[in-house]
């Protein structure tokens, strides 16, 4: 009985253990394939033509004649969208016509200006184009649609007029187009129409960017139409439907529901329609997308505001950073566990030590942010590398000491005495015995640190870190990290929605750097214990 | 202690040999009579030379009172049950103990009329004077040539040739050289145990002590390697004087001049090998050596 329950409590005591490990795998792959996998749709991509219009103006990479061919044979595509938008905006975006049509009005008194008219016909004239102004302001303005047919005769009754040429004759040219929308058209529904059409335009203009007939903007955020595939199908989600919230239930909150625009609440029935259908079929056409390994996105800059681009300063900056704290903690740690271990006896002092360093390794990093601000940034006179660097040192020493500290105490006593009894003094015997016999420990303990170093974003908030800016040239300058563009990201008002990718990425590149780092560290550990025992 | 009346009083005089004779000192022995043994005869021929000496972990003591001399050129077993002090005296001759913290030594233990637990002894000078082997082979993660060289840079100077020639001198003197000179840069823990320990030795031979400390020396190992090592200490004997503690009577027997028989912190016989293996004048000391001790 007794024995069979010891085996019983072995057996427990085995599955538990075998849970645990499997649990933690479990956790692990739970949190990094989600991450990896979409951090990976920031290098393996669809690729649009905008990408590619993206890319040659902003990093210069590309074929240049291939290029415009490719955005010829888009913008053709294009064109017939645009045209059937703008034919529908007639009708809708009055406001828009009035000022065309004052704007003509202006045109047309400047023409006649130059012109060399009699006094008396300038008078004529004008009067004449001051009238047609009027009645078309007021056709754009009503919305009864008799009322804007005989408006727009009139108008149309002085086509035939002589001296009303220039300028004047894109007047007769809106009011047939205008005569043909009002046909097509309720313009009672203006109003919803408006404000729909917006939306449509918008949509438009994500896709597409801006317009080949527009002048550039001048943020590059908005220079370019959806670069990605993925992009492409969320702003095409946009186009197709609308989303209103309805009360289905007066007890439940309002559901969010999509609604087709080709429905008749929305542009069913009216000219606009065709548009969703054309855009949808010949998306291929529309875009030329492509699939894509975009590796550059490891060593390239990103625009202002990490819209487009790649994570390069970002690596340089954190690995400099980690590389800087470690070459500041890893001395200063070993140096200190030495003296702990062998120098410092079991003094009440060096115990007191011993606490404090164990406390440190508790404080919340933040707190180590505002001491490197309050202390190094001081010391040094502004926010830098060095500063930030520094800190970071700080937060992984107490981890260093501890590990150092223990693969110093793990060097078996034999190994010290054969050192010493040889007639070597302490130091010798600790730098040519000690060491090496703890270095795959200490290794260990600069490991962990190193993640932590390249992954805390709080110690480098106000020490050093910057959203943009340039590769820091010294010391002294500062610099971008991974950790801290990831927090820019995600607090940032728009990149974080509009382009989640690039959060996604610039994670599984901290992820990775991480990765690469430690298995770095581990093949050097790996060496150096073979080499201990031996072989 | 009981132990005390089975001890011969036989006095050495000073201008005698002492150390051809069965040398046993009380641990109560009159202060005089250590001064004047300082300086004198006596020590000018033991190489270590110890007189009451007591040497305590904090409160508790771990040897008591002992005294005795070491012949040169000669191999000393000490021998005694499992925590009788036979390795904290052996330590304290090139002062290993230092290690250990809230030590303290009395009386008077001298290497060559110098006392070890002088302040102003440098301890550099000591423990190359006085060697120690331990229990464990314990060579450095270095390799074999650099084990041997070890010592001889620490003493600085060496040009290179010349340190080539004293490695081989001194794997030659430990019995090793033939079975490493090829591979000399390989790795010291890629040898076997017994060749290690002869490492070690060859590595100790290296720094030219006048004493070699051995604790327990095949304790870890196989009969074959330990018989190996029984051959080097006889020859090595020609040349150091061998301090050795073990566990192993036999060995002892085999391969020592002297026996000390330590028990409870305290020597209780001392004297030529084959006095104490046939003839015992303690009754501790035979009940130990017969197996009749607890």
């Amino acid at each position: 009985m007794n024995l069979a329950f010891r085996g019983y409590k072995d057996k427990g005591f085995t599955a538990i253990a075998y849970f645990c490990v499997l649990l933690l795998g479990f956790l692990l792959l739970v949190v990094l394939i989600p991450m990896t996998g979409r951090g990976l749709s920031a290098v393996l991509f669809r690729e649009t033509v905008e990408f590619r219009r993206m890319q040659y103006a902003i990093f210069n990479r590309g074929n240049e004649e291939r290029l415009r061919a490719q955005v010829a044979r888009v913008e053709e595509a294009r064109r017939p969208i645009y045209e059937l938008l703008d034919s529908f905006a007639r009708g809708i975006d009055t406001e828009s016509q009035i000022s065309r049509v004052r704007d003509i009005f202006r045109r047309f008194n400047e023409e006649l200006r130059l012109q060399n008219v009699s006094d008396e016909s300038y008078t004529e004239l004008r009067g004449k184009a001051r009238h047609i102004r009027d009645l078309l302001t007021e056709a754009y303005t009503s919305t009864d649609r008799e009322e804007v047919s005989k408006l727009l005769d009139e108008v149309l009754a002085f086509a035939e007029s002589p001296g009303l040429k220039g300028a004047a004759e894109q007047y007769f040219e809106m009011a047939r187009s205008y005569s043909k929308t009002i046909k097509q058209m309720d313009l009672a529904d203006r109003q919803r129409y408006a404000a729909q059409l917006s939306e449509v335009t918008e949509a438009i203009r994500d896709l597409f960017g801006p317009r080949p007939d527009e002048p550039m903007p001048p943020l590059a955020e908005n220079q370019f139409g959806a670069t990605r595939w993925d992009l492409v199908q969320r702003y095409l989600r946009r186009l197709l439907y609308s989303e209103q919230w309805v009360q289905t239930d007066p007890a439940k909150p309002m559901e969010k529901k999509l609604v087709c625009r080709t429905d008749p609440k929305q542009f069913g029935g009216t000219e606009l329609e065709p548009l969703f259908g054309m855009v949808e079929s010949s998306l291929d056409e529309l875009f030329l997308p492509r699939l894509r390994i975009y590796w550059q996105y490891f060593i390239d800059d990103s625009t202002p505001g990490y819209f487009f681009g790649g994570v390069g300063p970002e690596i340089f900056g954190t690995l400099l950073l980690t590389v800087c704290a470690m070459a500041f903690a890893a001395p200063l740690g070993i140096v200190s566990a030495a003296y702990l271990v062998e120098f410092g006896g079991d003094s009440r002092i060096v115990r007191l030590i011993r606490t404090c360093i164990n406390t440190l390794a508790g404080v919340p990093s933040i707190v180590f942010g505002l001491f490197g601000l309050a202390f190094y940034v001081m010391l040094i006179g502004r926010p830098c590398v060095l500063a930030a660097s520094l800190t970071l040192g700080l937060l992984v020493l107490p981890v260093v000491i501890c590990a150092s500290e223990e693969a110093i105490r793990g060097v078996p006593q034999t190994y010290k005495e054969a050192s010493l009894a040889l007639g070597a003094g302490r130091f010798r015997t600790f730098a040519t015995v000690t060491f090496p016999a703890a270095l795959p420990g200490i290794l260990t303990g600069i490991i962990l640190s190193l993640s932590r170093a390249a992954g805390e974003t709080a110690p480098i908030l106000f020490t050093g870190a910057v959203f943009l800016g340039p590769i820091p040239n010294s010391l002294f300058d500062k610099t971008r990290a991974l950790s801290y563009a990831s927090y820019g990201i995600a607090t940032g008002d728009k990149v974080g929605m509009t382009m989640p990718h690039q959060q996604y990425g610039v994670v599984m590149t901290l992820i990775a750097l991480v990765l690469c780092l430690n298995l770095a560290a581990i093949a050097i550990r790996w060496r150096i214990s073979r080499k201990l025992k031996g072989y | 202690m009981n132990s005390s009346q089975h001890i011969p009083k036989s006095r050495q005089d000073d201008s005698g040999q002492p150390h051809l004779k069965v040398q046993v000192y009380r641990s109560d022995e009159s202060p005089d009579r250590r001064q004047s043994q300082g300086t004198g005869g006596n020590a000018a021929s033991a190489v270590i030379h110890s007189e009451d000496f007591s040497f305590y972990y904090g409160d508790k003591a771990g040897v008591r009172g002992i005294s005795m001399d070491i012949r040169p050129q000669a191999v000393t077993a000490i021998i005694g049950p499992s925590g009788c002090g036979k390795s904290t005296f052996l330590r304290c001759i090139n002062r290993m103990n230092d290690l250990i913290p809230h030590t303290r030594a009395e009386g008077l233990l001298a290497v060559n009329g110098v006392n070890v637990y002088d302040r102003n002894v440098n301890l550099v000078n000591l423990r190359q004077q006085v060697g120690m082997v331990f229990q464990k082979p314990n060579p450095f993660a270095k390799s074999i040539y650099e084990n041997v060289a070890y010592g001889p840079r620490l003493q600085g100077g060496r040009r290179r040739p010349d340190l080539n020639d004293w490695v081989e001198q001194c794997l030659r003197d430990a019995a090793l050289w033939e079975e490493v000179k090829d591979d000399l840069h390989k790795s010291a823990l890629a040898l076997s145990g017994g060749q290690q320990q002869r490492l070690c030795i060859a590595r100790t031979l290296a720094t030219r002590p006048r004493v070699v400390l051995m604790d327990e020396p095949c304790s870890a190992l196989d009969p074959v390697a330990t018989a190996k090592i029984e051959d080097l200490i006889g020859e090595l004997k020609q040349t150091y004087t061998i301090v050795i503690v073990t566990h192993n009577m036999q060995q002892a027997a085999r391969v020592s001049e002297m026996t000390a028989f330590f028990c409870l912190g305290e020597l209780i016989e001392y004297g030529r090998t084959s006095n104490i293996f046939t003839n015992p004048a303690s009754k501790q000391t035979e009940d130990y050596i017969t197996g009749r001790f607890g």
